[in-house]
């Protein structure tokens, strides 16, 4: 994103906005007094965007839908650790937006965002068009704080992959994991809080871990981190003990985990007490909400975008909603099934709203299986409802798999994980 | 009428989990049932049932109807589906994550749920 253009945008546009209000007190109503359908447009097609381009369509066929996404296929992040572990290819994390646009009429457009004019209700695209809505929905995702480690840059990352939107970048490590020596050191750096997938760095440990047991037992996992805890930890380390002994080992932040400074020449990471030297580095960047919701000011100074719970409505911008990872979503956490969640209350809030009605109560839930190995699969879930102290989670409710529980139990989770990436893969691209 | 009560458990789970009839038992003791709240909660309206029901389709599939792993909510009726859901929240019935879940709604919550299902997902 270049030097903000909005204001720009903003001078030329401002005078468009009075003339849309009337038109969509009821949907029907517009359509009847001629003014067209209510117009919502989504930008990003990942699990947010095009779970909500998909639900407004299915609750009301009578809004027009427009969904921007850059790419004509979408690469999902979950299950993106099992191609470091052997168990997945890329094609099958591979979705398209066909059934969208012909099943659903969702107006699916390959286009880039280059500036959202809020107060006159348009978006500008790289290619010159400008498009007006009367509801926004933006879901970018994340993206990286890539100055945030002394020596680590976006170019960088092509010694050290992050691989943390899956893609090119889980094909280099990928490929810098099967050229490793046996006997060599693997580390991975693990983000500070907020980030995407709480539990995704040490599923790829373990995913890791996998890989190198079969091909290459003597190498080691180092996992640097920033952080003191991690999300199913207890789960996690009873896992990594049981299956690969002690080839994984983790260092949190109270114990020298947060790492200063790396050289990617020399391969080497400097936390405040050690020097590390790895064969391969997997450097996971601090990360902020996707490039389009900072440059179009609907974040807040800390990078992530404030929102009202009820309806993912910006405190920032009326009239435009932010879901997924860009969104402070109170206590649900930055994940794919969270981001589905939040899009289908934020399409169910947009119908009731282009209605002149209230918006329904939202029920938010969350559901994370992570795989230890092929047959050790672990889960966190939660249930979450909109309180007075925002999106809080139902007391008594969710939580990790049983610390205890048979192999049986762990085989039934890694089953019920790859059940869950079907349902919820045909539920937003199906 | 107690012996009746779980023989009639027993079949509607083994027809409604279907997948999951190989279920490894609870780990644990099962964790008896959260307390009601003191007052009865109202019944959710049907705009907040169809929300709460959407989130269910993430892992069993839009309208209940799953192409993986997970069983599909199709085919029950209400009072098939009520049962259920009611054991999961308290723990009788074993499962790996539904307990989790249902102890997240209140009974109004699961009833209105159990005839979402019974209605509306065939």
């Amino acid at each position: 994103m270049s030097k903000i253009t909005r204001r720009d945008f903003l001078k030329i546009a401002g005078a468009a906005s009075a003339a849309g209000v009337l038109g969509y007190a009821s949907t029907a109503r517009a359509a009847e007094g001629g003014q067209g359908a209510a117009r919502v447009v989504v930008v990003g097609g990942g699990f947010g965007g095009a779970t909500c381009a998909k639900y407004l369509r299915r609750l009301d066929p009578g809004v027009a839908v427009t969904l921007i996404e850059p790419s004509n296929q979408f690469i999902t992040c979950p299950f993106s650790n099992l191609v470091l572990g052997g168990l997945r290819d890329m094609g099958s994390l591979t979705q398209n937006y066909d059934t969208l646009k012909k099943k659903h009429g969702v107006n699916v457009m390959h286009e880039t965002v280059t500036g959202i004019d809020a107060a006159g209700k348009k978006l500008k695209l790289k290619s010159g068009k400008t498009l007006s809505y009367d509801r926004l929905v933006v879901s970018p995702g994340i993206d990286f704080k890539w100055d945030a480690v002394e020596g680590y840059s976006e170019k960088a990352a092509e010694v050290m992959p992050h691989a943390w939107k899956a893609g090119p970048q889980t094909l280099l490590l990928q490929k810098k994991l099967k050229a490793m020596k046996n006997g060599g050191t693997f580390i991975l750096v693990s983000p500070p809080n907020p980030f995407r997938c709480p539990p995704g760095p040490y599923e790829r440990a373990s995913m890791v871990a996998h890989y190198l047991k079969e091909h290459k037992p003597k190498s080691k996992i180092i996992i640097l981190d920033a952080k003191d805890a991690f999300s199913k930890q207890g789960l996690f380390q009873d896992g990594w003990k049981k299956i690969y002994g002690d080839m994984i080992e983790w260092v949190p932040g109270a114990k020298g985990g947060t790492v200063k400074k790396v050289n990617v020449k020399k391969m080497t990471l400097e936390t405040e007490l050690d020097k590390h030297k790895a064969d391969v580095v997997n450097f996971i960047p601090a990360q902020t909400a996707g490039k389009i919701a900072l440059a179009s000011g609907l974040a807040d100074d800390k990078g992530w975008c404030p929102v009202d719970p009820k309806t993912f409505e910006s405190k920032m911008h009326p009239g435009i909603h932010v879901i997924g990872d860009s969104s402070i979503a109170g206590a649900l956490p930055k994940s794919g099934f969270a981001a589905s969640s939040e899009a289908k209350m934020c399409a169910a809030a947009i119908v009731a709203l282009f209605k002149g009605e209230t918006p329904a109560e939202n029920s938010l839930v969350n559901t994370c299986y992570s795989l230890i190995a092929p047959k050790y699969g672990i889960s966190v879930a939660g249930v979450y409802k909109v309180t007075e102290k925002g999106i809080t989670e139902v007391p008594g409710a969710g939580g990790v798999s049983p610390k205890d529980a048979p192999d049986s139990f762990r085989e039934q989770e890694a089953k019920y994980g790859a059940g869950w990436y079907a349902s919820i893969i045909s539920d937003i691209w199906g | 009428m107690k012996i009746q009560n779980s023989l009639s458990t027993l079949l509607l789970t083994a027809a409604f989990l279907a997948g999951c009839a190989t279920e490894p038992p609870p780990p644990a003791k099962a964790a008896p049932a959260t307390p009601a709240a003191a007052a009865p909660a109202p019944p959710p309206s049907p705009a907040a049932v169809r929300n709460m029901i959407s989130n269910c389709y993430s892992c069993h599939g839009t309208d209940g109807r799953s192409p993986g792993a997970i069983p599909s909510l199709t085919g029950k009726n209400a009072e098939q589906a009520l049962l259920v859901l009611k054991e999961f929240k308290s723990g009788q019935l074993a499962a790996t994550v539904m307990t989790r879940h249902a102890k997240g709604y209140t009974d109004a919550e699961l009833e209105a749920l159990a005839n979402y299902i019974g209605t509306n997902l065939r």
